[in-house]
């Protein structure tokens, strides 16, 4: 055998990691220009040539968000109806994937389809029945009202039910025989076993519901009770978008989702790894 | 992943699970108080629907803080989208909660007969009638709140380096369409400019330019059959030509493009849009000179102008007199100039002058050019305003839709034309 010279670094290929870098760098791009655009005063966003960095820094876009938004309350808003649906949905699809995978009854299966046609069905499509609904259990203009109807999701049912029908049978046996109830058996062996499955969908159902736009629009008709994403939206005006201040009311909105990536890291890029799953 | 991670998520959940039935049992229904309008409190906080009242000076809000200084009665302002305000007005009337009252861009027939008359408020205080919403009865749905007009805007920084002359007012000769695009290519030549002009890919602003060739746009002849006359046709082709991707750059009418944007890249020579980018350019703009300058006309003066946004009152809120009562205060002499002064609006109430405190040249430039333009403009508008209290609408927009399908050599300019009026006729036939 041969030996050829090997790079600084042993098992690093210098090209693989230069290709790395450059689509990273594509991908920092369009991020970094939005956030260095937000330092710019609204007379610099448009004109030519354009410059990636300010030439005059100025914080003016982000005094006058803060000043015209009461952001803490929108940041409070979205926190609430983002953390009361997330630990729902979780909930509410692991109990009902785990029945649909360990009880056996021809109802089930009929229903577990019911469940999975509704994902035929874009949202959109049954938005103005379920608004009816809504507005007849007169949750219209409350946070319930944007709660509630986003707490079954096929998907997370479907990956429950999938991942609980690879964890064997005996083991449920065995607890029963042991004399442990059903409900003591799903909180105590079955849900965290299925933690991983837990922690992938709380992470998605909360980016979903953080960046939830026109389910909240329909439904809140109170500025106070706005969320973030509606809140934001008002400042496109009939004929004029005030730039500076959307770009730095825009960086705002995203501190909170940027914390909680820096928090969670280690669970968000598993749980992306795993599952490829998009709403 | 430890076990502290799930018992943190409970108990987060749990604490702002708490917080959410406070929330929501904190904000029923705000829209209580009833009838009379003796006791503030009693009427509790009329709310206020409208877009875009931030980024325009923030006239509305003024004006509601020194009318509960006044009176004591609160009027809270809502900012919504301009796209979205029509979904939350229909949505909040089927949910009946709608707002006391609202500035909207046009009825709605959804909630059109849950309106109070504004009829005396209108002649009370000289609101502009062409621009109300009413129907044969004299019942008035809605007052304008102010007036846009459509207008042209120059980079004069470009203008005066090629050394081109350009009209600045009304007085003396005014520019025809063939002088304006001979001027603007000049200058384009001198000065290297990569577009001549950007025009909002917008109805409203082509109308302008038709009726500044005469077009008398589509009008139902007693049959209700919507027809046009011949310098449609002219204009058209002419609009045509100039989008040629060196005069105009066609992706503004074919792809959206922001021609706001391309004109403050200061690489622009003109831009035809309106008088509400006046405040925008005022800030937004420090790279060059630019003016508000006549807009050309071939031989007709004309251009479209408008209520940008009326004012309506909602029935069955409990708030009625109240909203009312601020509506009769809003459209007093002094509190409408004042409004009109903080926002920079064109005034929709007759006998007001408005003291601009910035940029009153090209203020006073719009108003003369709304007063000279052409009696085509209000008969136009006295129609769509007709077709809006019938609650008549088209699919889209037939005369941009169209028009974008001929730029992009989808159909000829003649089948643009009857297809246009064959759309109106279909959707307007009947009430004419």
């Amino acid at each position: 055998m041969t030996t050829t010279p090997r790079p600084a670094f042993r098992g690093v290929n210098p090209w693989l990691t230069l290709l790395l870098v450059v689509i990273a760098a594509l991908f920092a791009f369009p991020m970094l220009w939005f956030l260095l655009s937000s330092f710019k005063p609204g007379s610099e966003l448009f004109s030519l040539p354009l410059t990636l960095f300010p030439e005059n820094w100025t914080t003016s876009g982000y005094v006058t968000a803060w000043t015209r938004f009461d952001f803490w309350r929108y940041f409070a808003n979205t926190g609430i109806v983002a953390l009361i649906t997330t630990t729902l949905t979780v909930l509410v699809s692991a109990m009902t994937g785990y029945a649909f995978a360990k009880y056996k009854a021809w109802w089930l299966q009929v229903f577990f389809v019911c469940i999975l046609v509704t994902t035929m069905l874009p949202t959109e499509v049954i938005m103005p029945s379920t608004f009816a609904v809504i507005r007849d259990l007169g949750l219209y203009n409350t946070l319930a009202g944007i709660i509630v109807p986003s707490i079954l999701t096929a998907t997370g049912v479907f990956m429950f039910r999938q991942y609980f029908r690879t964890v064997p049978d005996e083991l449920l046996e065995a607890a029963r025989i042991d004399g442990v109830g059903e409900i003591r058996a799903f909180f105590e062996i079955m849900l965290p076993i299925a933690r991983p499955i837990a922690i992938v969908l709380g992470i998605f159902s909360f980016q979903w519901r953080w960046n939830d736009y026109i389910w909240p629009l329909i439904v809140l008709n109170d500025p106070n009770k706005y969320t973030l994403q509606i809140a934001l939206r008002s400042i496109v005006g009939a004929d004029n978008i005030d730039w500076s201040v959307l770009l730095s009311a825009s960086v705002i909105s995203l501190i909170p989702m940027v914390i909680l990536f820096i928090v969670f890291q280690r669970q968000i890029m598993s749980a992306d790894m795993n599952s490829g799953l998009k709403d | 992943m430890s076990s502290t991670f799930t018992r943190r998520q409970i108990l987060i959940g749990g604490l702002s699970g708490a917080a959410v039935i406070g929330l929501t049992a904190a904000c029923g229904s705000d829209s209580g108080g009833s009838g009379g309008s003796a006791d503030p409190s009693e009427v509790g906080t009329l709310q206020f629907f409208l877009s875009g009242d931030a980024n325009q000076g923030g006239g509305f809000a003024a004006m509601a803080a020194k009318y509960e200084k006044e009176t004591g009665f609160k009027v809270e302002i809502v900012d919504i989208a301009n796209d979205d305000l029509g979904t939350r007005l229909t949505n909040a009337a089927q949910a009946d909660d709608l707002p006391a009252l609202a500035r909207v861009g046009s009825v709605d027939p959804v909630w059109k007969n849950a309106t109070k008359d504004l009829a005396e408020i209108m002649t009370a205080a000289g609101v502009m009638a062409d621009l109300s919403t009413q129907d044969e009865d004299g019942r008035v749905f809605s007052l304008p709140t102010d007036v846009t007009g459509v207008g042209l805007f120059i980079n004069k920084s470009l203008f005066d380096e090629a050394g081109v002359e350009f009209p600045a007012n009304l007085d003396g000769d005014v520019w025809s369409w063939d002088d304006f695009v001979s001027a603007v290519k000049e200058v384009q030549e001198a000065t290297g400019a990569s577009y001549g002009m950007a025009m909002d890919a917008s109805s409203h602003r082509l109308k302008s330019f038709l009726y500044e060739f005469g077009s008398t746009l589509w009008q139902p002849d007693g049959s209700g059959t919507y027809t046009t006359n011949d310098a449609t046709k002219t204009a058209l082709e002419y609009f045509y030509e100039i989008n040629d991707d060196s005069f105009m750059p066609r992706s503004v009418w074919l792809s959206e493009a922001d021609g706001n944007a391309l004109f403050k890249s200061g690489d622009v020579v003109a831009y035809y849009s309106g008088s509400w980018q006046i405040a925008d350019f005022a800030v937004n703009i420090a790279d060059f000179e630019w003016a508000s300058v006549p807009t050309p006309r071939q031989p007709v003066q004309a251009v479209n102008f408008g209520n940008a946004a009326s004012i309506v009152v909602f029935d069955g809120t409990g708030q009625e007199q109240a909203a009312l009562d601020f509506v009769n205060w809003l459209y007093t002499k002094e509190n409408y100039t004042e409004l009109a002064t903080t926002s920079g609006f064109l005034p929709a109430v007759n006998g007001i002058t408005v003291e601009y405190a910035d940029n009153a040249e090209a203020f006073d430039l719009y108003n003369a050019e709304i007063a000279a333009s052409d009696p085509i403009v209000t008969t136009i508008k006295q129609m769509e305003l007709g077709f809006e209290v019938a609650g008549l609408t088209t699919e889209g927009d037939p005369l941009r839709d169209q028009v974008v399908r001929y730029l992009n050599d989808e159909i000829g300019v003649d089948e643009c034309i009857t297809t246009i009026g064959e759309q109106m006729t279909e959707a307007f036939g009947s009430a004419s």
